[in-house]
């Protein structure tokens, strides 16, 4: 398969992963079953992996590692987790991304994979403060198109 | 990233029409709250989106 990111791309994507502060796992979930950008999101996860010595990436399909699915309530392919990694412990922080990351998701990709390296979520001490608070489970889910 | 309970996942929509058109879709960014319970659609400051989540879990 042919690179998904060029040269300039991957220059522009290694100076914003200099600033990377701990490891991070990105966790694929893939399916043999009909998925047409299942491929090309893997690729893409392998391409940014190998940009920064802090990035892992761990492949699962959807059928086979039901249980690892399960765990991460992936119910989606392709999906991309962004966790926190500390040693031997791999944290899911909520940051999941459902089909391919193209066009200007791929900046969100890129900007949520420094916030996770960074454990810092960048938001107001206020907003910090109110979703700490919270005792119910909220999931947000952003509907974007890849233009 | 603040608290265990919150998870943010985007979703392309046109790889899950499905979901998408139960959302009730038809300009992004769209997101919804705990499975329906509050919708913004466009871009939503960080103040309107607690105020979102706050009106999703009354």
């Amino acid at each position: 398969m042919p690179e998904l990111l060029n040269a300039e791309i991957k220059k522009q994507v290694s100076d914003l992963f200099a600033e990377l502060k701990d490891p991070v796992e990105i966790i694929f979930f893939g399916s043999e079953e009909k998925c047409t950008y299942c491929a090309d999101t893997r690729h893409l996860a392998e391409e940014l992996a190998s940009l920064s010595e802090k990035l892992n990436l761990t492949v699962y399909d959807l059928q086979a590692d039901a249980e690892s699915a399960s765990r991460f309530k992936v119910d989606k392919v392709p999906t991309l987790i962004l966790a926190a990694r500390d040693g031997e412990v791999t944290t899911d922080l909520g940051v999941h991304f459902a089909g391919i990351p193209a066009g200007h998701e791929f900046s969100s990709l890129i900007q949520s994979l420094v916030l996770v390296s960074n454990r810092d979520s960048g938001l107001s001490p206020q907003t910090r403060e109110f979703l700490r608070g919270l005792k119910d489970p909220v999931h947000m889910q952003v509907f974007v198109t890849p233009t | 990233m603040e608290n265990p309970l919150i998870k943010a996942e985007m979703v392309e929509a046109t790889e899950f029409p499905k979901l998408a058109d139960r959302h009730g879709v038809h300009g992004v960014p769209h997101t919804t709250i705990n499975d329906g319970q509050a919708n913004v659609v466009g871009a939503v400051p960080e103040a309107n989106l607690l105020a979102e989540i706050q009106r999703a879990l009354g």
